[in-house]
């Protein structure tokens, strides 16, 4: 991603256009900002990231489980 | 390694004391998408600000969603003149919160948490009391469809775990 890329993706979830998805998005209560360092990484690295995470949460959700 | 699991290592690896709140907290129950970010309630004590401050340094927190070049320097006086921060590291995105709406701050998130063996450390997690009180008071359409999910039947009344009540010091910390 360029500087420009990255500037145009920042402006456009800060002040999104009003009626856009990105403004419905950020009405009902979505950050988007963690979009910007995910738009960084390739798509591979991205698919990497959301697979781990997935696999944090079901590790964390059954050691909530057991915790009961 | 996960993004999470650095954070937390960092932090847990600094002694800064601190509750696993947000997304991560809540999918204990919620099955459905992930989180894309870690959000924790820190405790302001000058000492755990220090460790917080030292814990992050090497992974250059800054300001997520500001333009580049802005100005920021996630020092002790930073966090003492805030209170709460949406940061990106080299390690990942993490929100970090001085105060939770409607139930206050670390002291009173200590009384909403609760104690998770995990990885092989114990993490003070927002409970489920704690994540109801904190969605209700947020009142965004977000916060109260999760409400659906987290007043689940089978999340609450006997099923749901009592809010460990940890016995705590003058100060808010834990003995």
């Amino acid at each position: 991603m360029t500087a420009e890329e990255r500037e145009r993706i920042i402006e456009l979830i800060n002040h999104p256009p009003p009626g856009s998805k990105i403004a419905d998005a950020k009405r009902y209560g979505i950050d988007l900002t963690p979009l910007i360092r995910r738009l960084e990484l390739s798509p591979s690295a991205r698919l990497e990231e959301l697979e781990s995470a997935q696999q944090f949460l079901a590790k964390f959700r059954a050691a909530a489980r057991e915790h009961r | 390694m996960n993004v999470f699991r650095k954070i937390l290592d960092a932090l847990s690896e600094a002694d800064v004391d601190f509750v696993i709140i947000g997304g991560v907290a809540a999918r204990r129950t919620d099955r459905h998408g992930s989180p894309f970010d870690l959000d924790v309630c820190y405790e302001r004590s000058s000492a755990n600000l220090e460790r917080l401050t030292k814990a992050l340094r090497p992974y250059h927190p800054r300001l997520r969603g500001a333009p580049e070049g802005l100005p920021f320097l996630f020092d002790v006086e930073t966090i003492r003149r805030g209170m709460n921060f949406t940061l990106t590291t080299d390690l990942g995105d993490l929100d970090v919160l001085g105060e939770i709406a409607g139930i206050g701050q670390h002291p009173q998130v200590l009384v909403f948490s609760e104690s998770v063996e995990f990885l092989g450390r114990p993490y003070l997690v927002l409970s489920l009391d704690g994540l109801i009180r904190s969605k209700r008071t947020a009142g965004r359409s977000k916060d109260l469809e999760a409400l659906t999910e987290l007043e689940a039947p089978e999340n609450s009344a006997g099923a749901r775990a009592e809010t460990r009540r940890l016995p705590m010091l003058d100060d808010g910390r834990m003995l």
